[in-house]
């Protein structure tokens, strides 16, 4: 909602005139977050990932039929030769992939000369990709020591460039992301390959660099806490969000553009499905790191930032200055009984807050402000 | 104002410069296996490796046999224990993966004669087909060769490997001299293989001999060889020697020098140390071959390259396209400069990728594609970063002439951090090497490099020098201000 009341427009956001109120309202986004999670958790429960053949092992052909395969005649060939249970798709109109496991050389050759007859093609038009299995372990063991070592190599970064607080709450949300990531997959299906696995990686590095402009911002815009009157810690991080919004949108979508004209082309104009698994998990990645700076990261630093003494005292002048104009007495009146001017002088030494013509200090108010702590460093103040 | 015309033109005459170089030259990029079909296998020893130097024998073998294949551009190496073979563009894939495991055997065979190198193309060992006949050929040939003219031995044909049986009469080239082929031998059947030597070591004798190679056999072959020794010794040369063969190919053909042997043996031969050392490692070898085993094999089809390339040049090229009206429309006059940019980048690139592929071997695969597709984003994110500090700076109330150079100074340091962040990422995904996708790892870091470049040396320049002219800042609603949402500007 704008100050004046209206809703937002496209044209706001392009003037960057924005106001959105992203942190007043950070329960709705944890819900939104919890339930995706939960039904990622329930995916991968359920369906567990599909990994590909190059963590597992086994032999994919992959082949261009003269003809409309059919996925039963298909398996009734490749049985007796020896995949005991075929994994057998369609792609398209007249492509086809089988993936079966334990299978020699020699068996191989069989099944790639029995399925180049059947597709009607000579079988040096069929790729076969063969994993043995003691391979297989090595990719397994290659791609869970490169996650781990990047997740140690982000968070010593974001433990040199920024605060602790920062970093655990840019933390979380690289773990939110990872964990809606794993599972859409876990709930879609997709094949996980190691190519998923490295554009996964990519995309953490894509997340952690928008959580840093925003972090960069609202660091830009702390000393300014004190300054503005009425601005709590969550104000200024609303606010900052607001100035970046525009350059971290901007940032998402043309790095979106390419990677889903890659999905788009690759998967469905041409059908090369290699592009499919570089190309979900960065999409995926890319949306989940853009929604994650804003509503993740932010919210959380927000709310460890508030638990500070010192912020929960400016909330709390915020909270009272806020109750004070709202309370229907002080609204309106004229001048009431000056406080004396000795009382006002002595006053303005103990540091609290100028009082305005619309609030009176009537002798029977209670007394609920807590002084604000004094200006170091010699400042002198007026 | 010199400065940034300076900067601005020796970029564009060195880009267009080495493009214009790359198309004329013919020089395209070298693309990998999932891009023109071809095989990749992964091989490992079977059981624990004994010796590195026989590892290495094994790799040598492997290349030997590879080359006879006829593939273009074949690359053979070590990562550990594991070697890894990739053909790209073979023809008979099934044919290279059965020949590239095969375990190799060391051969001794006696001397029949010696024969003039193969002149190709009649002795290359491509063909698939067997012909039967042949072989009762060479073994009439045998009977006559020694007494022969020239002219039937220059039709003698070199035994392919399928005719290279362990008790067959066989024609059998040594090993190349300085790039020619060296000479072929007319051998007769094995007398015994690697399984009777016990061991073999290169030894500096001092005096005539300098570095001999001294063989132990085992009790049966050394009978095999005694047995060897007597029928050759009473022949004359070329006929007194023996040859020791290594996977089809003779290492060596010592004469006997004595009928008969008893204990170790002592070949020598005017070798170097390093010829003495290599014909240890070939005996060392054929006591106990490698044994390969298949890790994982890629077999990729033509065709299916052939669309996996079609396919990342189209996703590359549509969301290049997109991307750019993007900018266009968003920051209107300015999103000209991201597209001349983007532009140069993928010349320069294009000439960068060409360039390495003819000299370090380097191959565009489908991972590096990928790489490329998603530096894009990177790179016009440097731009957005730059325009957005732009627009900071004029909706102050400056111009945009007077903004610019305060807006990089400004922004230049982003966008190096978020540079770095992306190199610094790549080069780690390049050393955790999972699977083939090396390659998304080495194109971004290459696109982002460039990246940092373009940026410093053209793009901020551009800008400057478009905004000196107030026409080009003035248009209505299309010009740079109206691009930045300048106050007071219709956009």
């Amino acid at each position: 909602m704008r100050a004046d009341g209206k809703h937002h427009t496209l044209k706001d956001l392009y003037h960057e005139r924005t106001k959105f109120d992203f942190l007043h309202r950070k329960w709705r986004w944890a819900l939104l977050s919890g339930v995706v999670l939960l039904a990622g958790l329930a995916g991968f429960v359920v369906n567990g990932l599909n990994l590909g053949i190059d963590f597992t092992g086994g032999t994919v052909w992959e082949l261009t039929a003269t003809h409309s395969p059919s996925t039963g005649a298909i398996r009734d060939l490749v049985v007796p030769l020896g995949i005991r249970e075929p994994k057998i798709v369609i792609v398209g109109s007249d492509g086809m992939r089988v993936q079966g496991k334990d299978l020699t050389r020699a068996k191989q050759e069989k099944i790639t000369a029995a399925l180049a007859k059947y597709a009607g093609v000579k079988p040096a038009a069929v790729s076969v990709s063969d994993v043995g299995p003691t391979w297989g372990q090595q990719v397994s063991s290659k791609a869970l020591r490169a996650l781990v070592i990047f997740f140690f190599v982000i968070a010593l970064y974001l433990s040199v460039r920024f605060t602790i607080k920062m970093a655990i709450a840019a933390i979380i949300a690289v773990i939110h992301d990872i964990a809606i990531t794993i599972g859409v997959y876990a709930i879609t299906g997709f094949e996980v390959t190691p190519a998923t696995v490295i554009a996964f990686l990519t995309i953490l590095g894509f997340s952690l660099y928008d959580t840093v402009v925003v972090f960069d911002k609202i660091r830009e815009n702390e000393p300014k806490i004190g300054t503005v009157k009425g601005m709590t810690y969550t104000d200024m991080a609303n606010r900052s969000l607001n100035e970046v919004l525009m350059r971290s949108l901007n940032t998402s979508f043309v790095a979106l553009l390419p990677v889903a004209s890659l999905l788009v082309v690759g998967v469905w104009i041409y059908g090369a499905l290699a592009l499919r698994d570089f190309g979900l998990a960065l999409f995926v990645g890319l949306l989940t790191g853009a929604y994650s700076s804003i509503y993740v990261a932010t919210p959380i630093l927000a709310w460890l930032k508030e638990r500070e003494p010192k912020h929960r005292a400016v909330a709390a002048r915020v909270e009272t200055r806020a109750q004070r104009a709202a309370a229907p007495e002080y609204q309106g009146e004229p001048e009431p009984a000056p406080v004396p001017a000795a009382a006002r002088s002595r006053t303005a030494a103990v540091s609290t807050p100028a009082p305005s013509p619309a609030r009176a200090a009537a002798p029977s108010d209670p007394p609920v402000i807590t002084p604000r702590p004094r200006q170091q460093k010699g400042r002198k103040r007026k | 104002m010199r400065r940034n015309v300076w900067y601005l033109s020796v970029t564009l005459v060195l880009i267009l410069g080495s493009f214009v170089l790359t198309m004329l030259s013919g020089n395209r990029p070298v693309l990998g296996l999932d891009l023109q079909g071809g095989i990749s296998v992964v091989l490992a020893p079977v059981g624990q490796v004994k010796s590195q130097a026989s590892l290495n024998k094994a790799v040598d073998i492997i290349r030997n046999r590879v080359d006879s294949l006829g593939v273009a551009e074949p690359e053979i190496s070590r990562q550990g224990s594991n070697v890894i073979i990739d053909l790209p563009g073979v023809r008979d894939r099934d044919k290279a993966r059965r020949l590239v495991g095969k375990t190799a055997e060391l051969r001794f065979r006696p001397v029949l004669a010696v024969l003039p190198a193969a002149k190709k193309p009649s002795a290359t060992t491509t063909t698939t087909t067997t012909k039967p006949t042949s072989s009762t050929t060479l073994a009439a040939g045998a009977t006559t060769s020694s007494s022969t003219t020239t002219t039937t031995q220059a039709e003698v044909k070199t035994s392919t490997p399928a005719q290279d049986q362990k008790g067959a009469t066989v024609v059998l080239p040594s090993r190349p001299q300085q790039g020619k082929p060296g000479l072929r031998y007319e051998l007769g059947p094995a007398a015994f293989t690697g399984k009777g030597v016990s061991g073999a070591k290169a030894q500096f004798q001092g005096g005539a001999d300098g570095w001999v190679v001294v063989l132990s056999l085992k009790s049966d072959g050394s009978k095999a060889f005694n047995a060897l020794a007597q029928t050759a010794f009473p022949k004359s040369p070329p006929q007194n020697a023996v040859a020791i063969v290594l996977d089809g190919i003779v290492q060596s053909a010592p004469a006997f020098k004595e009928p008969s042997f008893s204990g170790d043996i002592q070949i020598s031969g005017n070798f170097s140390e390093t010829d003495a050392k290599d014909l240890a490692t070939v005996l060392q070898y054929g006591a106990l071959p490698v044994q390969l085993k298949e890790l994982t094999t890629q077999s990729v089809s033509p065709s299916l390259g052939k669309d996996q390339l079609h396919a990342g040049i189209a996703a590359g090229l549509i969301g290049l396209a997109l991307v750019a009206l993007y900018m266009l429309a968003f920051y209107r006059l300015l999103g000209l400069v991201v597209i001349f940019g983007l532009m140069l980048a993928a010349m320069a690139i294009f000439s960068l990728i060409s360039y390495l592929g003819s000299t370090i071997g380097l191959t565009l695969t489908l991972a590096g594609v990928t790489g490329l597709i998603v530096s894009v984003g990177v790179t016009v994110d440097s731009y957005v970063v730059y325009f957005e500090k732009l627009k900071d700076e004029v909706r102050t109330g400056r111009t945009v002439r007077s903004s610019v150079d305060r807006a990089f100074e400004k922004s230049f340091r982003t966008i190096v951090a978020a540079d770095l962040v992306s190199l610094i990422g790549a080069a780690v995904l390049y050393g955790l090497a999972i699977g083939s996708v090396r390659g998304f790892a080495f194109f971004l870091g290459v696109s982002v490099l460039l990246d940092l470049a373009i940026s410093f040396f053209f793009m901020h320049p551009l800008v400057y020098l478009m905004a000196q002219r107030g026409e080009l800042v003035r248009v209505k609603k299309l010009g740079m201000a109206a691009g930045l949402d300048a106050p007071g500007v219709v956009t």
